[in-house]
């Protein structure tokens, strides 16, 4: 990382939180007649893949992907005006939330199906080797997404073709409400890429800048040697809650769809304090108050944008 | 020449024609290049022709994916139930690219297995099926003059498409006929006029209709021969206009699917004309369809024959 944290980094990640917050917001008040997917503690690798992503660069994601569209859209009212099916939402209505998408910004294609963006986005990059353009494509999938068929084939068609891919997973442990543990055996990525010739590298602790240094080199050298690489992020998603079970003990209700019913909003946004929340690592940059001041600001901005004050 | 010859010809040659152009497939530049559908595959400046590894939904999904990127792109597949991996990108991501008219172009070119004696994986050899379940556009070639029309206008052309070429008519000597007209979207093709009779064929029965024609020809009947290459909505009006006209209507469908487009034709018919003979020929599926077998449309034309000559 350079000696100097960017600011605008730790801007985008509180912005990112608390325009999600206020999204939930309106979903607890029942203002959504669509399924929305927040990725709150996803606000890392969002921001990374946007800080990262240059002009000939293209992005798929998966139904999982309003911080990947906050963070391309620079805004929230588009969003959540398609979110409301509003005329003036992003793709006036047409698209929702699972479908979402922002070609104008290079953000080409998401999908409501597990595994579907992964052969897309591997058409994207043979489009970009056809037309002999020199631009890396990004590509968001899960931990559960990847258990799909479609993982594989992907991934070796994108070696066997030699085309510049990252491959993002989200691995916060979830399929829905089922953990890794509970429906597969484990798998290791960095030997499933080496099986393939692909490169792998694994990020962790929410560390944004750490992150987009790391997707900065992976995006030089996929470029440089036409290759596809996974990068594995761990991820916590937050805004859970417990739930009883019928003999009395407790179960955690990971968040997949729907509201974070236990979730507030205020003007600063940390939901843990723990490297599982971006939010929470930022401190190691900056100090809380310069932090909270930042938010206090955009939490104000975001009200101004969407209406609210 | 034979049937896959021609195919083959047309494709080669509009696809040596077109700038960045990416053909795909398994083995299509390989081996019998599937049986010679795609045998001296060219791509013109820029393009590309890559034998894949054998991963359908990525196949289905790599298309649309090009599509989105402004890249068009064929791709060729030896049967057609190997399709069936690749339903959710035909069905999903279809959807989303079709909200916007995409400028590429993505056509599928599947061999549809009605040869007989392939057992359980014919069951669904119903071009029908694939394009109703996602409203796709979907052309089946029986003959010289709709494989010249439909190759030459969709191979390569805005949007999305299914072509569908028939195993059983690949050794077969290419029909040379001549249509009398066609219908905008090369859907509709009108071979032959007559006073006497009218006959409709579906999905890839074109040739057991020209047979029936030529028999009834025989035996002084003259009858109308229309050939239905699609199952996306068709205008039925010609068909319709020709049946008002000679009051005796032949449907052939060799399909094999529970929704037969021939159903929806005469509904039409029915509601529209006032028939005195309507004779409607499908696949009996009573019996073990599961087993191999000919798979053949079994045709009695001297009844048929009789039928209409006592109308006559």
């Amino acid at each position: 990382m350079d000696n100097k944290p960017d600011i605008n980094v730790a801007k985008e990640i509180l912005r990112l939180r608390l325009s999600q917050l206020f999204v939930n917001e309106k979903y607890k008040a029942g203002q959504f007649k669509i399924p929305i997917h927040l990725a709150l503690g996803h606000e890392a690798i969002a921001v990374a893949v946007d800080f990262t992503m240059r002009e000939n660069d293209l992005l798929a994601c998966t139904h999982r992907n309003i911080h990947y569209n906050l963070a391309r859209a620079k805004a929230l009212k588009p969003i959540l005006d398609e979110y409301l099916l509003k005329k003036e939402g992003l793709a006036g209505a047409r698209l929702g939330s699972m479908n979402l998408a922002n070609p104008e910004k290079n953000l080409i294609y998401t999908s409501s199906i597990l595994g579907n963006n992964l052969p897309v986005a591997t058409g994207l990059a043979l489009g970009q080797k056809a037309k002999d353009i020199k631009g890396l494509v990004y590509v968001t999938t899960g931990d559960g997404a990847i258990e799909e068929g479609s993982f594989y084939e992907s991934l070796l068609f994108m070696k066997s073709n030699s085309l510049a891919v990252l491959v993002i997973i989200e691995n916060n442990d979830w399929s829905m409400h089922t953990r890794i543990h509970e429906r597969r055996s484990a798998i290791d990525f960095s030997k499933l890429a080496a099986s393939l010739g692909l490169g792998y590298e694994k990020l962790d602790g929410n560390d944004t800048y750490h992150y987009i240094d790391c997707i900065r080199k992976i995006r030089e050298r996929a470029l440089k040697d036409a290759t596809a690489t996974v990068l594995e992020v761990n991820i916590n998603t937050l805004g859970g809650w417990n739930v009883k079970n019928p003999d009395g003990t407790e179960r955690y209700m990971h968040l997949h769809a729907g509201q974070a019913s236990k979730t507030i909003i205020t003007d600063w946004p940390e939901l843990e304090h723990s490297t599982n929340d971006p939010v929470f690592v930022l401190q190691k940059y900056f100090t809380e108050d310069t932090l909270k001041a930042l938010s206090s600001e955009i939490f104000k901005n975001i009200k101004e944008e969407i209406g609210e004050i | 020449m034979k049937y896959i010859e021609y195919i083959n010809e047309l494709i080669v040659k509009n696809t040596e024609a077109t700038e960045q152009l990416v053909l795909f497939g398994e083995n299509i530049a390989a081996g019998s290049c599937i049986s010679g559908l795609t045998k001296n595959l060219k791509v013109g400046k820029g393009g590309l022709i890559i034998n894949t590894p054998n991963s359908e939904n990525t196949h289905a999904g790599l298309g649309l994916g090009m599509m989105l990127n402004g890249v068009s792109s064929v791709l060729f597949m030896k049967q057609q139930d190997f399709l069936l991996l690749g339903i959710d990108q035909l069905v999903n991501t279809y959807n989303f690219i079709r909200i916007n008219k995409p400028r590429a172009s993505f056509t599928i070119v599947f061999v549809i297995v009605d040869s007989g004696y392939q057992g359980l994986q014919s069951s669904i050899n119903n071009f029908g099926d694939f394009c109703s379940m996602a409203r796709i556009p979907g052309f089946a070639i029986t003959n010289q003059a709709d494989a010249k029309e439909i190759i030459n206008s969709h191979l390569v052309s805005p949007g999305f498409r299914i072509i569908g070429v028939s195993q059983r008519l690949f050794g077969q000597p290419l029909i040379e006929v001549e249509t009398l007209k066609a219908n905008n979207d090369k859907t509709l093709f009108q071979y032959k006029s007559g006073a006497n009779a009218t006959i409709a064929c579906f999905n890839l029965s074109f040739p057991n209709g020209l047979e029936l024609h030529n028999k009834l020809k025989e035996k002084g009947i003259d009858s109308s021969l229309f050939s239905v290459n699609a199952v996306t909505p068709i205008d039925w009006s010609d068909i319709i206009k020709d049946v008002e006209k000679t009051k005796n209507l032949v449907v052939i469908d060799d399909s094999k699917s529970e929704n037969f487009s021939s159903d929806n034709f005469l509904v039409h018919a029915y509601q529209k004309c006032e028939m005195k003979n309507t004779i409607v020929i499908k696949r009996d599926m009573s019996g073990d369809w599961l087993s191999p077998s000919s798979d053949l449309l079994q045709i009695n034309s001297d009844e048929i024959v009789n039928i209409l000559s006592r109308q006559k």
